[in-house]
């Protein structure tokens, strides 16, 4: 094999893994949007959040503690040396559980009867909120977050893939992190007990229903209410489960949020309503926008990146506006 | 309804008809006319494809067979727009009026097809924009007085009751001056007394206007009262056609209402 | 007690329709106009300038063509923060290739493009809706200022990569450049956004509005009446464009003069003047001032109390704003979704019937 041939492959690679960064984003989209019909543009603050938090309880910070320091010229910051991450992870958890609850309590009810995009505008409020809160709550400082998770190039492959190489030519194999590693196979890991969970448990029975049709659901006794706190929940979780894969590869800061971003036209691929759909779309999304900057990045001046999941998006609208997965809208007069 | 309905003065006729969305057929085969001047009626029990025809005859649905002749001329494949402005215009089931604007401004958008003011003269208004909105709104205001609705003029109809939204989804239609109205259930929802009164609109803008007039309806007493024809519709096949007097005593129609089984 | 309609009566409908049926807001619109170009001029400092009044003149003007996008067509943009860009880059275009050329032309002109590149990207609103198509114009958003990152021509070549307003006169008195004295730059964009807000007016009350008010309200029906769905959305579109393109040369040629076009015309842009629209209110004229007003002074006013006054520190305020707009477009949205011009129509209904409520 020439080394353009394996360096494409390498890019191939690389796309995917960065790919399944984008379903973990686009699944929490897709849980909330067929539970109750919003689409959560917060959902890339929560993940930011939920990272944020987890740092927090790691470092031991204390909450608020600048705001705090500016209003009454304290001089606090850390209430001790942190804790261990299990527990950093379980408390980050119940705090994402309380936001659902209070996301319910405040927002959600008050306007769930208004059009969907008003409710799409409320959630880009949301975000806004979220992420002063967060920042105010931790700091905005660049985080390094760090769970444990292996990271840095894998010697092996580089070492396997060294060999791959025809005669004559001079290669030094492909690099990947073992952390994207890591991530794809957390994300299956995750998406199998989602699957499970909806497939085996009475929530998750109540949940399928509720996506199916909110009025049926309601007449058989489910509490519209106390399950759109757990998908809320659900989606809290899958929220710190990419921000922990985002956090440890680029460091907590402000531009985790922006993948949110990246996950609408992930969303459009696959259809809002399918899960399958979330990864597929993220995987095409992860290689295509790799592929594109390196075919025809260098020949427009790079940085296609910033927007070729959109313009992919775009034009996959056109076509088909239901996208690969989702079910296609029969609009009765 | 009018009694000077000539026999062979047909404004719309739809040959052959067949509709349907993925394996379901809407409407098999369907043919029926609708002569000028005249109340037609389209009825049958849910699930017929009353209101199918109607899409069809509006071009929200495109049949995969069948023609469908509007005032002398075979129409081809046309969007919604379009046909309105060879001159249909009609009412929905479900109101479908602009919540956000007033009944004034409903009934100026009815007349939307009618009005020609170009972007740079609505731009400075004052000119060809502005005698153009006065005089549209003349018309409109006649309208409001022939509906009696008046005093909600000004209204956003979004805070009217159920029968003033369908008598201002109405309006809205005649604001149109069309050659056709269909009015999909008009009374559907109402009362005696408001009943009564769209059944006196229905046959005055009827005889008035001699707007010709296709309604499906579910009551039958007025059905019978207000139409000169009846077309009767069954799981997307024609039952049915002819006087009111004539369809109540066809056999066919009267199992399909009941549900008598004739073996 | 004086603002009232009793004993104003329209004999004609011609009185009905106008601009502002009742007498007190005909007057109280000509005073504010009347002070806004024969007092303010003299009164203006730089300060007053670059920090108020520019800045809440050229937002509202964005606002005005956001709101008639999405406030009264119905179609949610995300792409503003691009369509002004396009703008701006259109009039450093033309300013630089014909350096003779009149600045309103230029401005005008640059509209005009923002209005050509509206319609391309307004295109996907005839196949989909609501936030499909917000994700939609994102793609707008990001293209186009790659587009002007990444193309030399865009921004003459010049090393630093961004575009520099060169000082152009008119009737012999600068209104670009770092020479323009503060009266000049603001008449200048004073006479863009009082026309424009009329033409607003009149083309929202007139067939076009209501064509576009039809769609956003229900589209089927507006479909039904002859609207034609195309023709509607891409004149509002194209319309909104214009009017976003104007803010964006204005944005640059007069209040910014440098321009880079990431941090000028980003994501943030976008959201802000979406912002504006929500809590002035959608589908209100007026409301595009108020929501401009108020989301460019409200944190200019608490940054100036808590960072100037109480000494705390710059981004802990910049987060607290945050948390604010956050905030209030939540609540907006949950309590008043028509925006501040509805709280000030409410109250001018009570001042109507005031003292007598009853």
């Amino acid at each position: 094999m020439t080394p353009d041939f394996l360096n494409t492959i390498e890019v191939i690679l690389n796309g995917l893994m960065a790919g399944v960064m984008y379903s973990l984003v686009a699944l929490g989209f897709v849980l909330i949007f067929k539970a109750s019909g919003i689409f959560n543009y917060a959902q890339g603050v929560m993940a930011l959040f939920a990272a944020l938090t987890l740092v927090g309880f790691q470092t031991g910070q204390i909450p608020f503690a600048h705001l705090v320091n500016e209003i009454f010229g304290t001089q606090i910051h850390h209430w001790g040396p942190g804790m261990n991450n299990l527990l950093a992870i379980l408390l980050t958890i119940l705090v994402m559980i309380v936001f659902a609850w209070l996301v319910e309590k405040l927002v959600l009810q008050h306007i769930v009867n208004q059009e969907p995009i008003i409710l799409f505008m409320a959630t880009i409020g949301l975000a806004f909120f979220m992420e002063g809160i967060g920042d105010l709550m931790w700091g905005a400082d660049l985080k390094t977050l760090d769970v444990g998770i292996p990271s840095g190039g894998s010697f092996w492959w580089e070492d396997v893939t060294r060999t791959w190489v025809s005669e004559g030519h001079e290669y030094y194999g492909m690099y990947i992190d073992l952390l994207d590693v890591w991530a794809a196979g957390i994300a299956v890991l995750l998406v199998t007990v989602l699957t499970l969970f909806s497939q085996y448990t009475k929530t998750g029975r109540a949940l399928r229903a509720v996506a199916d049709d909110h009025q049926a659901a309601l007449t058989v006794g489910i509490s519209l209410r106390s399950i759109w706190v757990i998908v809320w929940s659900i989606a809290g979780i899958v929220a710190l489960v990419a921000g922990i894969m985002w956090g440890s590869k680029s460091g907590v800061q402000f531009s985790l949020s922006l993948i949110a971003l990246k996950a609408l036209p992930v969303l459009i691929l696959g259809g809002f309503t399918s899960i399958p759909g979330a990864i597929i779309g993220g995987l095409i999304i992860g290689v295509g926008e790799k592929l594109f900057e390196f075919w025809i990045g260098p020949l427009v001046g790079g940085a296609t990146e910033n927007w070729f999941a959109y313009v992919l998006a775009l034009f996959f609208l056109m076509f088909r506006p239901q996208g690969l997965f989702g079910e296609r809208i029969i609009e009765r007069v | 309804m009018q009694d000077t309905v000539k026999e062979d003065d047909i404004l719309l006729e739809v040959r052959n008809i067949s509709l349907s969305f993925g394996g379901v057929r809407a409407l098999e085969n369907i043919s029926f006319d609708i002569r000028k001047g005249e109340v037609r009626a389209i009825i049958g029990p849910n699930g017929a494809g009353k209101s199918s025809m109607l899409n069809v005859i509006n071009g929200f649905y495109h049949p995969q067979e069948g023609e469908i002749w509007f005032d002398g001329k075979r129409r081809h494949h046309m969007k919604p727009h379009q046909v309105a402005k060879l001159g249909i215009a009609r009412t929905f089931q479900n109101i479908a009026l602009f919540k956000g604007m007033s009944t004034l401004d409903n009934l100026m958008t009815g007349r939307y097809i009618k009005m020609r003011a170009n972007l740079f003269s609505q731009m400075v208004w004052v000119g060809p924009a502005q005698r153009e909105e006065v005089e549209h709104r003349q018309r409109v205001e006649e309208i409001i007085d022939f509906l009696k609705i008046q005093s909600i003029r000004k209204t956003p109809v979004g805070k009217l009751p159920y029968g003033m939204q369908k008598r201002v989804e109405l309006g809205r239609a005649l604001a149109a001056e069309s050659k056709l109205l269909l009015l999909d259930e008009p009374m559907a929802g109402m009362n005696l007394e408001e009943k009564e009164d769209m059944c006196r609109f229905v046959l005055d803008v009827n005889e008035q206007f001699g707007t010709t007039i296709a309604l499906i309806e579910h009551d039958m007493g007025v059905v019978m009262d207000i139409s000169n024809r009846v077309v009767v519709l069954d799981y997307g096949k024609k039952l049915a056609d002819g006087s009111p007097d004539e369809v109540r005593n066809n056999e066919k129609v009267i199992d399909a209402y009941l549900g008598v089984s004739h073996d | 007690m004086f603002y009232r309609e009793s004993g104003d009566f329209k004999t004609s409908y011609i009185q009905d329709q106008q601009i502002f049926p009742i007498l007190q807001d005909r007057v109280f619109v000509t005073v504010i106009i009347a002070f806004a170009f024969l007092v303010v001029p003299f009164l203006i400092n730089d300060y007053w300038e670059k920090s108020v009044l520019l800045p809440v003149l050229i937002w509202s003007l964005a606002a005005i063509g956001l709101n008639i996008l999405t406030g009264y067509c119905g179609q949610v943009s995300l792409g503003t923060g691009g369509f002004m860009a396009v703008g701006a880059y259109a009039s450093y275009k033309f300013t630089t290739a014909f350096p003779e050329l009149n600045l309103f032309i230029v401005v005008l002109l640059s509209g005009g493009v923002t209005a050509m590149v509206g319609i391309l990207f307004g295109l996907p609103s005839l196949r989909i809706k609501g936030f499909y198509l917000a994700v939609a114009t994102l793609a707008s958003q990001f293209f186009l200022v790659w587009l002007f990152n990444k193309v030399p021509w865009f921004y003459n070549y010049s090393a630093s990569g961004q575009i520099n307003a060169p000082e152009r006169l008119i009737a012999g008195i600068a209104v670009t450049g770092p020479n323009a004295p503060p009266w000049a730059t603001y008449l200048f964009c004073l006479v863009f956004v009082v026309v424009f807000a009329l033409v607003a007016k009149n083309l929202t009350r007139g067939r076009f509005g209501r064509s576009w008010m039809a769609i956003r309200d229900m589209d089927i029906a507006a479909e039904i009446i002859g609207v034609a769905p195309l023709k509607a959305k891409l004149s509002a579109f194209s319309i909104s464009s214009f009017y976003i393109g104007i803010a964006g040369a204005l944005f640059f040629l007069v209040y910014l003069g440098a321009v880079e076009p990431t941090e000028a015309f980003g994501i943030d842009k976008s959201f802000l003047v979406l912002f504006m629209i929500i809590i002035g209110g959608l589908g209100s004229i007026l409301g595009s001032f108020i929501g401009a007003a108020f989301m460019f002074l409200m944190p200019v006013l608490i940054k100036n109390i808590l960072v100037n006054g109480l000494g705390w520190s710059p981004d802990i305020v910049a987060h607290l704003i945050l948390m604010i707009v956050g905030g209030l477009i939540m609540f907006f949205l949950i309590v008043e979704p028509h925006g501040l011009a509805q709280l000030w129509r409410v109250t001018k209904e009570k001042l109507r019937l005031w003292p007598f409520p009853h």
